[in-house]
C-alpha cells in the first residue's frame, strides 16, 4: 500500500479548543505531523481524545485554534478532503443488514475507487475476512465487526488515518495484528493518529499526546512522558500524572 | 410490590425525560382536539345547487324556497332544460334540479316527466345529505299542494351511481398510504443512521448533501410509487374502483408525490435526535395533512382558514386529482394542475432538507 502526498505537513494545528454547552471538551490541542507519523492519543475517559479526532476529521468545527489538516483550514470542516481521510469510529459503524462484502462495496463506491470489486477482494484477503464475506455484519462478533470496519477504513488507502480506539473490545491476537498493520502503514508513509486506553499499544508509537480533563498536552515521545512522571512505564506515568492533576485541582 | 413500584418509577422518569414521548402524550391529543373542535364539520358543508326549468317563472319559485334552506347555495340563475345537469358535469354544482314541463291547463299535452335530481356522487359524504334534504322538501311541498298529479322525483347519480362510499376513500387512500409510508421512511432515514452508529462514518465519506439526499430518496420513491400502484390495482380489482380518466397521468404523478413526502420525512429526520423523535415528527405532519386534505371529511365542509392550511399539503391536491380522474373521468390537465403545488413543495422541502442535514456532529 503506498500513498502520495505533497502537503508540507499533513496535520498542522495549534491551540484547538471545543466546548459543548459550556463544558470544556478539549483545549490546547496542537499537533504538527508529516507523512509516516504514528501518534497515540491517551488519557482518561472524557479527556477529549474523540473530540480532537473529530475536529481533525472535519466532523466538528473548533471554537478556537488555527491550522490545517491535509492543507484545508481546520476551521472550515466542510472543505476537508474526505477522500484522503480514513476515519474509524469507536462504535461499530457498519450497516448490520448488509453482508461484509456489501459494506465494503459501499465504501469502495463512495470513495469512487477504480476496480472496486478488485479492491474489495484484496481487502477481504488482506484482513482474513474470507470466511465471513457473505455474513451479515449484525451476525458478526464485535471482534470480527471491528476487523471489517478497519478494512473498510483502509480500503481507499488514505494518507491520513484517524482511528478512535481501533482495538477496543478485541482479543490480544487481533490487537497485535491491527497494531502491526498500523506500524506498517506508518512505515509506508501514511499518517496514523489513534486513540487508545492500552498503553502498551501507545508505547509502540513515536509520539503520544496525553489528554487530561479536556486539556491536551503537547505531543511527546512515550519515553519523555515516562521521564516527566518519573515512572518506569507509560501505564505508571499516566496514573502518576492523573493523580497529580487531581491533587492540584483539589 | 417494591419491584413493581421501582419499575413504575423508572418508566415514569424515562417518560418524563423523553421529549418525544411527552409530545405523544400531550401535544398530539391537544392538536387533535383543536382540529376536531374548530375545523372538522362532517355535515356542515354547503351544497351547490343549480336549477333548470322550462320557464324562468317555474324555476324562480323553487329557487326562492331553496334559498331559504340552510346548507344550500344556489348557483347562478335558473337555466334552460339540461343546463343544471351540465353544471354538475362541469363541476360547477353538486346537485342539479331539472324541472320538466308539468301537465296543466296551459300545457294539457305535456308528457308526465319526473323532476330529476342530478347529483355529483363522486363524494357522497358531501352530496347525499343534500339529496335527502331536497327529497324531503319536495314531498313535503307535494303533500301540501292541491294538484292531483305531482311529477315523481328521480335521483340520477353521476360518477358513482350506487353512491358507494368506499370509492372516494379508495381513490384518496392511494395518496394517504403513500404519504404515511414515505414520511415515516424518510423520518427514519437519517435518524436510523445516527442511532445505528453509521452517521459519523457517512459524514467522513466523500459526497455532498445532494448526493446523500438523492441516494437515500431514489429507492423510496420507487417503493412509494409501487405502493400507490398496488393500492390502485387492489381498489380496481377487488372493489371495482373506476379508472375513467387520465389514469396514466395520475400514475406519472406518483413518483413526484412520493418524492415530496420522502423529503418531508428526510427534513424531519435531519433535525431529529432519535428515531422516536423523528416518528413523532411524522405523526405531527401526517395527522393534520390527513384531516385537512378532504380524505376523511369533505374539504368543502372545512372553515376557510382550515382550507387554506389544507391547501399547503400535497395530499389535498392529490386526493382531489385522484377523485377527479378516477371517478369523474378528468383528463391530464387536472393532474397537471395538481402537480404544480407538488413541484413547488418539492423545491421548498428539498432545499429545507438539504439545509437541515448538517455535515457535522456538533
Amino acid at each position: 500500500m503506498s500513498t502520495k502526498d505533497t502537503d508540507a505537513a499533513r496535520i498542522d494545528v495549534s491551540g484547538l479548543a471545543k466546548s459543548f454547552g459550556g463544558r470544556l471538551a478539549v483545549s490546547g490541542f496542537s499537533l504538527r505531523v508529516d507523512g509516516g507519523a504514528l501518534i497515540a492519543l491517551i488519557g482518561a475517559n472524557g479527556g477529549g481524545k474523540t473530540t480532537s479526532l473529530r475536529m481533525l476529521a472535519g466532523l466538528i468545527a473548533p471554537d478556537t485554534g488555527t491550522g490545517a489538516v491535509l492543507g484545508c483550514d481546520v476551521q472550515a470542516p466542510q472543505r476537508r478532503d474526505r477522500a484522503r481521510i480514513g476515519f474509524m469510529t469507536q462504535r461499530i459503524s457498519l450497516y448490520p443488514e448488509l453482508t461484509v462484502r456489501d459494506n465494503l462495496v459501499f465504501r469502495a463506491a463512495m470513495h469512487g475507487l477504480h476496480e472496486p470489486a478488485k479492491c474489495v477482494a484484496q481487502a477481504i484477503a488482506d484482513h482474513g475476512l474470507g470466511a465471513h464475506v457473505f455474513s451479515r455484519t449484525a451476525h458478526l462478533s464485535v471482534g470480527w465487526a471491528r476487523r471489517v470496519q478497519f478494512a473498510a477504513t483502509l480500503l481507499h488507502a488514505p494518507p491520513l488515518l484517524l482511528l478512535d480506539e481501533p482495538t477496543a473490545g478485541l482479543d490480544p491476537v487481533t490487537r497485535e495484528d491491527i497494531w502491526v498493520r498500523l506500524a506498517a502503514l506508518a512505515a509506508a508513509g501514511h499518517t496514523v493518529i489513534a486513540s487508545t486506553h492500552d498503553l502498551m499499544e501507545a508505547e509502540r508509537c513515536e509520539g503520544v499526546i496525553l489528554f487530561d480533563s479536556g486539556r491536551a498536552d503537547a505531543a511527546t515521545t512515550p519515553a519523555a512522558l515516562c521521564q516527566r512522571a518519573g515512572a518506569a512505564t507509560l501505564d505508571a506515568a499516566l496514573i502518576t500524572l492523573a493523580r497529580a492533576t487531581a491533587k492540584a485541582a483539589a | 410490590m417494591k419491584r413493581i413500584v421501582a419499575i413504575a418509577r423508572v418508566e415514569t422518569l424515562r417518560l418524563l425525560r423523553t421529549p418525544a414521548a411527552f409530545t405523544l402524550i400531550l401535544l398530539v391529543p391537544a392538536f387533535q382536539v383543536l382540529l376536531f373542535g374548530a375545523a372538522i364539520r362532517p355535515q356542515g358543508g354547503e351544497i351547490r345547487v343549480a336549477i333548470a326549468a322550462p320557464t324562468p317563472a317555474a324555476g324562480a319559485q323553487i329557487a326562492t324556497r331553496l334559498r331559504a334552506e340552510a346548507g344550500i347555495r344556489l348557483i347562478g340563475n335558473v337555466r334552460a332544460k339540461g343546463g343544471a345537469a351540465a353544471a354538475v358535469r362541469a363541476g360547477e354544482a353538486d346537485i342539479a334540479v331539472e324541472i320538466p314541463l308539468v301537465r296543466s291547463m296551459a300545457n294539457p299535452f305535456a308528457p308526465n316527466l319526473p323532476v330529476r335530481l342530478v347529483v355529483d356522487a363522486a363524494n357522497p359524504a358531501l352530496t347525499e345529505a343534500g339529496v335527502a334534504l331536497l327529497y324531503a322538501r319536495y314531498w313535503q311541498e307535494a303533500a301540501g299542494r292541491s294538484e292531483v298529479s305531482v311529477p315523481p322525483l328521480v335521483v340520477e347519480r353521476l360518477f358513482n351511481p350506487q353512491a358507494r362510499p368506499d370509492w372516494p376513500f379508495l381513490a384518496g387512500l392511494i395518496g394517504v398510504t403513500m404519504m404515511i409510508s414515505m414520511v415515516m421512511l424518510g423520518c427514519l432515514s437519517l435518524a436510523r443512521e445516527r442511532e445505528g452508529g453509521t452517521w459519523e462514518t457517512l459524514l467522513t465519506l466523500p459526497g455532498g448533501r445532494l448526493t446523500l439526499l438523492l441516494g437515500k430518496a431514489l429507492p423510496y420513491v420507487a417503493i412509494g410509487t409501487a405502493q400507490g400502484l398496488s393500492v390502485l390495482a387492489i381498489g380496481a380489482g377487488l372493489f371495482a374502483l373506476p379508472t375513467r380518466g387520465a389514469v396514466l397521468a395520475l400514475c406519472a404523478l406518483l413518483p413526484l408525490f412520493a418524492g415530496v413526502h420522502f423529503l418531508i420525512g428526510y427534513a424531519i429526520s435531519a433535525r431529529a435526535a432519535t428515531q422516536i423523535a423523528a416518528l413523532q415528527g411524522a405523526v405531527g405532519f401526517y395527522l393534520p395533512a390527513m384531516l385537512l386534505s378532504g380524505f376523511l371529511y369533505p374539504f368543502e365542509t372545512l372553515p376557510l382558514w382550515a382550507q387554506r392550511i389544507g391547501l399547503t399539503f400535497p395530499l389535498t391536491h392529490f386526493v382531489a386529482a385522484a377523485r377527479d380522474v378516477l371517478l369523474r373521468g378528468a383528463g391530464a390537465r387536472t393532474v397537471m394542475l395538481a402537480a404544480w403545488p407538488m413541484l413547488v413543495a418539492l423545491c421548498v422541502v428539498g432545499a429545507l432538507a438539504a439545509w437541515a442535514q448538517t455535515r457535522r456532529v456538533d
